[in-house]
């Protein structure tokens, strides 16, 4: 007997949202770290900001910790984001 | 509580030549807990649909991160696979309305590490008509209603807001309550307040609470009647949850079987009362941390005190369980207070305003 069932995922969208335009080059471009607020994060973006600017001749790097890790970035750091070329976030343990 | 639906279902249809190639269906397509489900038809979801007097398209919630849309035809499609009949669905849908509350903070909640579950605790007259049985076993397979809808909750997830291990959900270990963890309180059986009455919810009205909840650690002490020495059992595994795991208050909930249950209220304690003893009780300093290996973050704060529950008002007192042994649950808080528990009565709205005046 065939059944006829259902899909029983989300079908209905989120907000669309586009990405920003991706940078082709960091060459003196500002690029910001949101920290969770984890220890474990402060090695790996020190690391990080090493290799971007002495590899790839970042500018400058802005980081920035949420106040809650496991909520979304506070307001005021997503406010700033505009002022940056690209952004590091999501590495958290 | 039946109805008429309005409104045609709008989901992908799928056609299987059996019940065998449905299973094999949903499970190569990830849509499962890994169990085997009931294959959603029509005549099921709009039975579900039905019982509840919601329209297919009807909004259950946002969910506050990603925006993403839960309508009631979705939550039902999960519900009759997670082996719900009509009746259990008005549970599942005020829960999910109950975890879309900005204080839930349910992307936190279903994506971290920590691997907490979805704790639900059924109150009301609602209890009876599902058949929910809140004594033996009650943590676990205790009976079809509280397991069919504990796990609804789960394939939601999974299948409305892709919280998959490895994908949403970025669980280390988890737990066996990220299949189901619903309990119906023994309001029948217990001089206390129900729950949710204690939460606020008036008197006679079904509710729902959701907490995002640790697995259970069980204490036992048969050796008093005294109700301090019983609730110091309880707080010392609320202390230990401090300690081994984290130091910061949230909503904690304790299980209290009959068997301790009696001894409690035969001195008079209230469900106030233990929230009070357990305040002052389950606190540690900061300190106590390099006992268990965890110096590196004492610091300077050592003489600090972590209070178990940020207030009294936190502690989410549950009767329940069988009729014998002197056991009792301690269930913790998913991360301290970065969640709170919600109650939502069943069958009203949960973002509507009071009325004025």
């Amino acid at each position: 007997m065939i059944l006829r069932v259902f899909d029983p995922t989300n079908e209905m969208k989120a907000a669309d949202i586009q990405p920003a335009v991706r940078p082709t080059s960091l060459q003196g471009k500002t690029v910001g770290f949101i920290s969770n607020g984890k220890e474990g994060t402060k090695g790996y973006f020190a690391q990080l900001e090493r290799m971007l600017r002495e590899e790839l001749g970042v500018a400058q790097v802005v980081w920035r910790t949420k106040s809650n890790y496991s909520a979304p970035a506070d307001a005021r750091i997503v406010d700033e984001i505009k002022n940056w070329h690209a952004v590091v976030t999501g590495v958290g343990d | 509580m039946q109805g008429s639906i309005r409104g045609a279902l709008t989901s992908k249809i799928y056609e299987v030549d059996d019940f065998a190639a449905a299973q094999e269906l949903y499970h190569s397509n990830g849509w499962t807990d890994g169990l085997p489900v009931v294959p959603p038809t029509a005549a099921a979801v709009e039975a579900c649909l039905e019982w509840a007097l919601m329209a297919p398209d009807q909004l259950i919630g946002v969910e506050p991160v990603r925006e993403q849309p839960i309508s009631a035809e979705k939550l039902a499609i999960n519900a009759v696979m997670a082996g719900c009949l009509p009746l259990h669905f008005p549970i599942v849908a005020t829960a999910w309305q109950a975890m879309m509350k900005e204080e839930f903070l349910l992307h936190g909640v279903t994506s971290s590490t920590g691997g907490c579950a979805i704790l639900v605790i059924i109150n009301g007259p609602i209890r009876r008509e599902i058949g929910a049985n809140p004594t033996f076993n009650a943590l676990a397979n205790s009976d079809r209603a509280t397991a069919v809808i504990g796990r609804a909750l789960r394939l939601a997830l999974i299948n409305l807001l892709d919280v998959r291990p490895g994908g949403v959900d970025r669980t280390t270990l988890g737990h066996p309550g990220k299949f189901s963890y619903c309990l119906a309180e023994d309001e029948e059986d217990t001089d206390w307040q129900p729950l949710s009455v204690v939460r606020g919810i008036p008197e006679g009205l079904s509710a729902v609470t959701v907490m995002a909840a640790m697995a259970p650690r069980q204490i036992m002490n048969e050796w008093t009647t005294d109700p301090r020495e019983i609730l110091e059992t309880f707080a010392a595994e609320m202390r230990a949850n401090q300690r081994h795991y984290s130091i910061y208050g949230g909503n904690y909930a304790i299980v209290i079987p009959k068997q301790l249950r009696e001894h409690i209220q035969r001195a008079g304690w209230t469900k106030r009362d233990i929230a009070e003893f357990l305040y002052e009780r389950a606190r540690i300093r900061r300190a106590e941390w390099a006992d268990v290996g965890k110096a590196a973050v004492v610091r300077d704060r050592g003489d600090r005190v972590h209070t178990a529950l940020e207030s009294p008002d936190h502690l989410l007192v549950v009767a329940a369980g069988g009729p014998a042994g002197g056991f009792g649950a301690v269930i913790p808080p998913w991360m301290g207070g970065k969640t709170k528990a919600v109650t939502a009565a069943i069958g009203a709205c949960v973002d509507c305003e009071p009325p004025k005046g």
